[in-house]
């Protein structure tokens, strides 16, 4: 990727979607419907992306420090999960769209929906319309430690190791680093997301709550992107005060 | 015309005999069902079978196993047919007992014998007159002849089947009317094997689907075998009549005969069994060329549970790979090779048997093995028979899991190694494991550069059978369907 990547469409576009409580709050219904609401954000970001020609999509859904909600939600979130999987799952099978779970590795998810995450990425392994990664159960530093032990596992020796190299230790390691971030609701910050592979990617903070994010907020999101400048930490065509050796 | 006594048994066996055209039809299947329910209503087949036999467990290595031994024996090369007709006597021969009612069986019995090839060669008549197509007489005398010389192959004096076909009919009769018994070996194979027929090794993968297609199929081929049974059988043995149930057995028969209009080499009994109990880690070329339509079958298993609304819940087996089972896993899966929740000499006999049958040991490495595992047993029993039965539970295994690589188990390994490096060049070799793993070293013997030595043989067996380790050579071997 260099200058031609400018202006062009992201290939691979991430969401933390954030917000779901305060929605509620805002509404005096509890956290849970919150989370409900999203399930509509969730499908129809989904179907934006594959059809704004968005190759590869990413959703926050549940990072490793989730599970210190009170249990009663993580219950839920469980069980809506489920829910949600399963209901889709003909659907987006049938748009083409591959997906698979980044992370699943706690013994407290159910064994239930571990079979489901499995079942879905099974049935959808042949797929290559949009790849569709969900992070659950995900924490960014994790995935680099687990990349780390796997590297010292495969007994390289330390001069070995370059970026590549360690990349290809990463889960999925397939997946292209991620172009485009968009955290709804305002709140600027990483949470332990992708660490690796948001390494360059441009950062949006859209003010609306998940539950209200839509297609149309999406495609803007796209087209904000399109019109920044991607240097990619190269040197930009004008600088100023940059010392010149 | 062909008289067994006179006719050398070159001419009844081979490529042209009567039985190799029956071998591939579809519709021996449907006949070999039927014959194998005949035979379990022998009293001492039915005990025999009840004792010793691993088929509920792993029909399908069983079903393999026979087919090979029937094509060995009907097999133009006699060399071949005399090895393994000794074979089958000294398999025989380690099989005798008492039942439940102190009634003796003995596997070696020339009337035991006798019936077994004769329900052998009943139930391919019948399957010729229930699909609509009988025999002509000349061609049922050819195919009487050759099942006799079968008999005969085997040592047993050829009088034990009547001479003519006449005198045959009149001794089946006899025997159906006055021998046959409703056996507990007869109900679990029409009741239970059927209904909870475990998925042939290749299909392991899917559970759904095998279950599926299992619901429908598993009762229907037990009605059908009903319904093909002798009448004053079913009548004594209190089997159900079920309406309707003839019809569907003419029509199975039927269907299954118009599969013959098949082009030639679509149908071949032998490799269907060796597809199906090929174990899905093999790296058997075969396996590539339908790992496409096993990929296609396990999203449509994959579909099928994500869209039933009550999924079936599996044990959360292994939990994600976990290396190592739990005393209870290991001791179902494993060593109670039998299915009757104890562990006793049967199951360890049985282990013995498809190791032998595998690598088709001889004299006298077989009784060496054999031996080895006996001596295994007498340990076990020793180690945790506490409460003097005779066997052991699966609690009584599980209290005592953690000292259980004792001398006997590690000289089973032993023995097994030197079974195994057929060359005795004190290593395997690529042809050796594959002979007892079906695979090749690849992925299951770390950094064996074409070899594997006597050390790392017995470690690996040793971490499988003590340690419980699940094993991408030993589990297909022994856990297989």
């Amino acid at each position: 990727m260099s200058a031609a990547s400018l202006r062009t469409r992201p290939c691979h576009v991430a969401c933390v979607m954030d917000g779901n409580g305060r929605w509620a709050q805002r509404r005096s219904l509890p956290r849970t419907s919150g989370h409900r609401a999203a399930e509509t954000t969730v499908i129809d970001v989904i179907e934006a992306a594959r059809t704004a020609g968005v190759k590869w999509l990413s959703l926050y859904a549940f990072s490793t420090e989730n599970w210190q909600r009170p249990t009663t939600e993580v219950d839920f979130l469980m069980h809506l999960v489920r829910r949600v999987v399963r209901k889709h799952a003909p659907l987006l099978h049938a748009r083409g769209i591959r997906c698979r779970f980044l992370g699943v590795t706690d013994p407290r998810i159910p064994a239930a929906l571990a079979r489901d995450f499995a079942d879905l990425t099974t049935l959808t392994d042949a797929n290559r319309g949009m790849t569709l990664t969900v992070a659950f159960d995900h924490g960014g530093r994790q995935d680099i430690v687990e990349a780390a032990r796997s590297l010292i596992r495969s007994g390289v020796p330390a001069d070995a190791v370059d970026e590549r190299h360690f990349a290809s230790h990463l889960p999925f390691p397939d997946t292209p680093d991620v172009d485009l971030v968009i955290r709804t609701s305002g709140e600027q910050r990483i949470s332990n997301f992708m660490l690796w592979q948001v390494a360059y990617a441009e950062w949006m903070f859209p003010p609306v709550l998940w539950p209200d994010f839509r297609a149309p907020h999406f495609l803007e999101c796209l087209r904000t992107y399109q019109q920044r400048d991607r240097r990619f930490g190269g040197v930009p065509p004008h600088v100023n005060g940059d010392p010149r050796p | 015309m062909t008289d067994p006594t006179t006719a050398g048994p070159e001419s009844l066996f081979g490529p042209d005999s009567q039985f190799h055209r029956f071998f591939d039809d579809p519709r021996w299947a449907l006949a070999m069902v039927r014959a194998t329910v005949l035979e379990a209503a022998h009293p001492q087949i039915g005990a025999a079978l009840i004792d010793s036999s691993t088929f509920v467990t792993h029909p399908w290595r069983r079903l393999r196993n026979t087919l090979v031994s029937l094509q060995r024996m009907f097999g133009a090369d006699e060399a071949t047919r005399q090895r393994e007709a000794a074979r089958l006597n000294r398999l025989h021969a380690r099989l005798s007992g008492t039942d439940e009612q102190d009634r003796p069986y003995d596997a070696m019995d020339p009337q035991v014998r006798a019936w077994v090839v004769a329900t052998l060669f009943e139930s391919s008549v019948t399957m010729c007159r229930l699909s609509g197509q009988p025999l002509d007489r000349a061609t049922m005398e050819r195919l009487y002849a050759e099942f006799r010389a079968f008999l005969a192959a085997m040592g047993d004096r050829a009088g034990h089947l009547p001479p003519t076909l006449p005198e045959f009919w009149s001794y089946y009769d006899r025997m159906v009317a006055e021998e046959l018994e409703g056996t507990e070996a007869l109900r679990i194979i029409l009741y239970r094997l059927f209904d909870h027929l475990p998925a042939p090794p290749l299909l392991g993968g899917l559970p759904t689907v095998w279950a599926a297609g299992r619901a429908l199929a598993g009762p229907a081929i037990g009605t059908i075998t009903v319904a093909s049974l002798p009448e004053p059988f079913r009548r004594r043995a209190g089997l159900p009549e079920i309406p309707g149930a003839q019809t569907l057995m003419h029509s199975a028969y039927l269907a299954a005969g118009l599969a013959r209009f098949l082009p030639d080499g679509w149908l071949r009994t032998d490799q269907l069994a060796g597809l199906l109990t090929l174990s899905p880690d093999s790296d058997d070329p075969r396996l590539a060329t339908i790992t496409a339509l096993r990929a296609r079958m396990k999203r449509a298993g994959a579909l099928v549970r994500l869209v039933a609304p009550f999924p079936v819940q599996r044990s959360p087996e292994g939990a994600g790979g976990e290396p190592r089972r739990s005393a209870e896993e290991f001791f179902s899966e494993v060593l109670d090779q039998t299915g009757d929740g104890y562990l006793s000499w049967p199951d360890l006999a049985g282990m013995a048997r498809e190791l032998c049958t595998r690598l088709d040991l001889d004299e006298p490495a077989e009784t060496r093995l054999y031996t080895a595992f006996a001596d295994w047993w007498r340990e076990l029993q020793t180690a945790l028979d506490t409460d003097g039965d005779g066997r052991v539970s699966k609690d009584e295994y599980a209290v005592a899991v953690p000292s259980l690589a004792g001398p006997a188990l590690i000289r089973v390994a032993e023995v097994l190694f030197d079974a195994t490096d057929a060359d005795g060049d004190q290593s395997i070799d690529a042809g050796e494991y594959r002979a007892l793993f079906r695979t090749g070293f690849h992925r299951t013997v770390a950094g064996a550069e074409g070899r594997y030595s006597r050390s790392a043989f017995v470690q690996d067996f040793l971490a499988f059978m003590a340690g419980r380790r699940y094993s991408t050579a030993y589990d297909p071997l022994l856990t297989g369907a």
